[in-house]
């Protein structure tokens, strides 16, 4: 098994979550997704991020909104749709019963048959 | 370097001061960008979302109380937002295979890896191909100009033809380019330009001293001054001389080069054109740059994780509304992901198919394209080659003009005009300018009506003939019981061998000899030779015919039974030729024996060259022979004869005597006798010893006069006969073969 393959899936599959999570939570500019992802400790490069956010708006889950600056132009500013809040949900869900799911099977003590088996053999 | 230009540019709606090199290194940055996400649907949206980020970081840095925007600047936002090379590390599975490996590392903090940058691999280059994109992705992939490649693919044209085809199906494709490096191509320096600025683009590509460059395109017309008193103007075809090769077909060689080159090469007019003809300098900062950027993306991409969310591996659970997401997101994705799946067997059989047979369309339009060029410029250089006969065939103004017109703009526009759009199809410069091409076009539609004029003008010249009027010579002698016919050994010529055509000889500036001359033999009805002759000439009218066949001076002289003739007719750059020739009428009496030679004729030429001078004796017929190829009976009255054979004339017509090839001249200077000849005459010596054994023999026995030695005698006797018909058949067998070899040699 090509252990550095399913590790990277494993990452890229929750960083869509991620996203729709942090945009969840208000209006937001894509470097302070950056900010905040950073801060959690997932890196992620802005310029993998516009094209993410691009596909997501595309997809009507995100929709976004000119801020005038002080300091310039105006900015984008991202923000969930109603369709967006309904898959962010979704995704939600999935996590959680995902999490539960996972952290029963690796922990040592929910599975004492497997620690049996073991023994056993 | 201390000094930095600082250039003023509006990026996104802001004002940015920014140093000259920061900002060609933030322009391909964005152009890789527009590379990389060519196939994605938002591109522009994307491309302009991080412009517009990248603008505001700019802008941060000047706020910050930075005085412009630096290298190190663009540099970092560079990285932190990430290159086309990171993105695909993030992306796809493939390239995460061998970054994570390298990522796994780095987050234990074993800096095993160093300097190690992302994996260079060979991909095909989408953008710049031409056919497969092969080239320029081997380009792409060494860090070369495309077209330094795909020269050196169309010299080892013939085994990397399949090659490349094997390349073309193997490789995959990519849209990546290489980013950061700066690549070298060549242009034409117009701030360093004498002429067109080739030169110099040329030394900045390989970093040598223009001068060098310089020399090496001038070094050809030097040396031709300093050789100019033996000037051999395209005298390529006589290979003879090798050094004559190297000082004539080097200087229109390097003009043609240079005017090709001209014409082919963009000019270096922007400063990023300027850049790219010097490329990266390479010196430890640059060198010490580029690790440092490496390491700081390495870094960066060691820490970071993630990429591009793929629908088809989210949750299964998905509701409607992910499932309307999804079926998006495939869309945009197709051009990555759907390519896997439809790589199947079919499609890349199909592919397969598609390539070969583009390949095989390429391969006969360059046949087709490489025959006309060759065509077109051989008869550039036949008559370019003619030139120097000018005067002595066309009538001066508009007729000449139109013939040199011809020669420049009907055939030499277009093959400098084709080499010019191959090398730029290879090299894969845009188009060229449209002013280049309309002039092209105009140049060559002027050739047309060049050479429509110059044909019919010149056709009109020769339209028709003089009304001829036979003379006769009266010889000295003509009751001779033999003729020999040969030219006149009085009239001895240095050739000049800068210029011979047959049948024209350039005898001196204003004249040259024609040899034009055809001899009839017929029957005499009396009893002594005679000798008529008419002259004949085309011309513009009956009139100018007329004149110009008067004015053949064909003179003809007899010495005992020797009967010369003119070596020529001359013609002068006054009178033109006109097709003037003579038709000679020899009555041979019946009885009479007469021979044409070819022998006779040898003589020494003197070959001047700047090594010196050459004499050379030519002594046999082929390379010297004067007389026209004439060997068909041509009317009812005339016989055909060979020359260098003599002839008895009979009542039923020629008997042939004896040919000059009869003599068995096998100890000549003939270096062409194979093997076969000497064997045989071997052969021959033996038989003739034999004979001479037979016969000392013979007179033995006769001396002793033995009774039973008359036996014996009887037998020698019988044999001997047949020993010598084996002779002579083997002498004859020699002889044939000779006569075959000199017909082949000739």
């Amino acid at each position: 098994m090509d252990i550095q393959n399913t590790q990277s899936q494993m990452r890229k599959g929750v960083l869509e979550f991620c996203i729709l999570s942090i945009i969840q939570q208000g209006e937001v500019y894509p470097s302070d997704i950056v900010e905040q992802m950073k801060a959690a400790n997932l890196h992620i490069l802005e310029g993998t991020l516009y094209p993410l956010l691009t596909r997501l708006k595309n997809a009507g889950l995100l929709n976004y909104r000119w801020v005038e600056s002080i300091s310039g132009p105006p900015r984008k500013y991202f923000v969930m749709t109603e369709e967006g809040q309904k898959a962010y949900e979704v995704l939600q869900k999935t996590w959680n019963e995902m999490t539960t799911s996972v952290d029963a099977i690796i922990t040592p003590k929910a599975n004492p048959i497997v620690h049996q088996a073991d023994t056993a053999q | 370097m201390t000094m930095k230009k600082v250039i003023n540019i509006n990026f996104q709606g802001r004002i940015l001061p920014i140093e000259e090199m920061a900002y060609e290194n933030l322009k391909q940055y964005i152009e890789s960008l527009r590379t990389y996400f060519e196939q994605e649907e938002g591109k522009d949206e994307i491309i302009n979302d991080i412009e517009c980020r990248v603008a505001e970081l700019c802008d941060d840095r000047l706020k910050k109380g930075a005085v412009c925007i630096t290298e190190e600047d663009i540099d970092l936002i560079i990285t932190s937002i990430g290159r086309p090379a990171d993105f695909e590390a993030q992306d796809g599975f493939e390239a995460n295979t061998t970054n994570n490996a390298s990522t796994n590392q780095a987050q234990d903090n074993t800096q095993t890896a160093g300097g190690q940058t992302y994996q260079k691999r060979l991909y095909r280059d989408e953008q710049n191909k031409v056919l497969g994109g092969v080239c320029a992705g081997i380009a792409n992939y060494l860090n070369l100009d495309p077209i330094i490649i795909r020269i050196l693919w169309i010299l080892l044209f013939g085994i990397s033809f399949f090659a490349y085809l094997l390349l073309w199906i193997a490789v995959p494709s990519t849209s990546v380019k290489e980013v950061g490096g700066i690549r070298k191509r060549l242009f034409r320096d117009l701030d360093k330009k004498v002429i067109g600025g080739v030169c110099a683009g040329m030394s900045k590509y390989f970093g040598v001293q223009v001068a060098v460059i310089r020399v090496l395109f001038l070094l050809p017309t030097i040396l031709l001054i300093v050789n100019w008193n033996h000037f051999h103007l395209f005298q390529f075809w006589e290979f003879d001389d090798f050094s004559n090769i190297f000082d004539v077909t080097f200087m229109p060689g390097a003009i043609f080069v240079y005017i090709v080159l001209w014409l082919v090469l963009p000019e270096a007019r922007t400063s990023a054109d300027k850049l790219e003809m010097v490329g990266e300098k390479v010196d430890i900062n640059s060198i010490k740059n580029t690790i440092q950027t490496d390491m700081e993306g390495f870094s960066k991409r060691a820490q970071s994780w993630g990429g591009p969310f793929e629908k088809k591996q989210t949750s299964p659970a998905a509701n409607t509304n992910t499932n309307t997401s999804s079926a998006n997101t495939n869309n945009t994705n197709s051009g990555a992901g759907g390519l896997d799946q439809r790589k199947g067997c079919f499609h890349y059989f199909g592919r397969t198919i598609t390539i070969l047979m583009k390949a095989f369309v390429y391969f006969i339009l360059g046949i087709i394209t490489i025959s006309i060029l060759a065509a077109l410029f051989g008869v550039g250089v036949a008559t370019t080659g003619l030139l120097p006969l000018k005067k002595f065939i066309l009538e001066d103004g508009l007729q000449s003009w139109a013939f040199i017109g011809t020669i420049l703009f009907f055939i030499w526009v277009p093959v400098i005009g084709i080499v010019t759009a191959i090398i730029r199809k290879i090299a894969g410069y845009k188009n060229s300018n449209i002013w280049v091409r309309s002039s092209f076009i105009a140049l060559w539609v002027l050739g047309w009506v060049c050479i429509s004029y110059f044909f019919s003008s010149l056709g009109n010249s020769f339209s028709k003939h003089n009304q001829p009027i036979e003379k006769s010579i009266a010889l000295v002698n003509p009751a001779v019981d033999y003729l020999e016919v040969t030219a006149s050994p009085k009239m001895k010529y240095y050739e000049q061998r800068w210029f011979n055509i047959e049948p024209f000889q350039v005898y001196n500036d204003d004249t040259v000899r024609v040899r034009n001359l055809k001899i009839r033999i017929v029957q005499s009805k009396t009893d002594s030779f005679e000798i008529k002759y008419v002259t004949m000439s085309n011309g513009k009218s009956i009139n100018e015919a007329n004149s110009l066949a008067d004015k053949i001076n064909f003179s003809v002289m007899q010495q005992d039974s020797s009967l010369f003739l003119d070596r020529g007719i001359a013609i002068t750059n006054k009178d033109k030729f006109r097709n003037q020739h003579v038709i000679m009428t020899i009555a041979v009496p019946v009885g009479k024996r007469f021979k044409i030679t070819n022998k006779g004729w040898s003589q020494t030429t003197i070959n001047m060259n700047h090594r010196g001078i050459r004499t050379e004796t030519i002594n046999d017929f082929g390379d010297d022979s004067w007389v026209d190829e004439w060997n068909e009976n041509w009317d009812s009255e005339s016989f055909s004869y060979d020359r260098g054979v003599e002839y008895r004339m009979t009542v039923d017509g020629l008997e042939k005597i004896k040919s000059d090839f009869d003599k068995s001249n096998y100890d000549n200077d003939d270096n062409n006798d194979n093997e076969s000849i000497d064997e045989m005459e071997e052969q021959l010596q033996k038989l003739k010893k034999d004979r001479e054994d037979l016969e000392q023999n013979l007179e033995k026995t006769r001396a002793k006069q033995n009774p039973t030695d008359i036996k014996k005698k009887q037998q020698i006797a019988v044999q001997t006969p047949s020993r010598l018909n084996k002779v002579a058949a083997v002498a004859k067998k020699a002889e044939d073969l000779h006569l075959l070899i000199q017909r082949f040699t000739y």
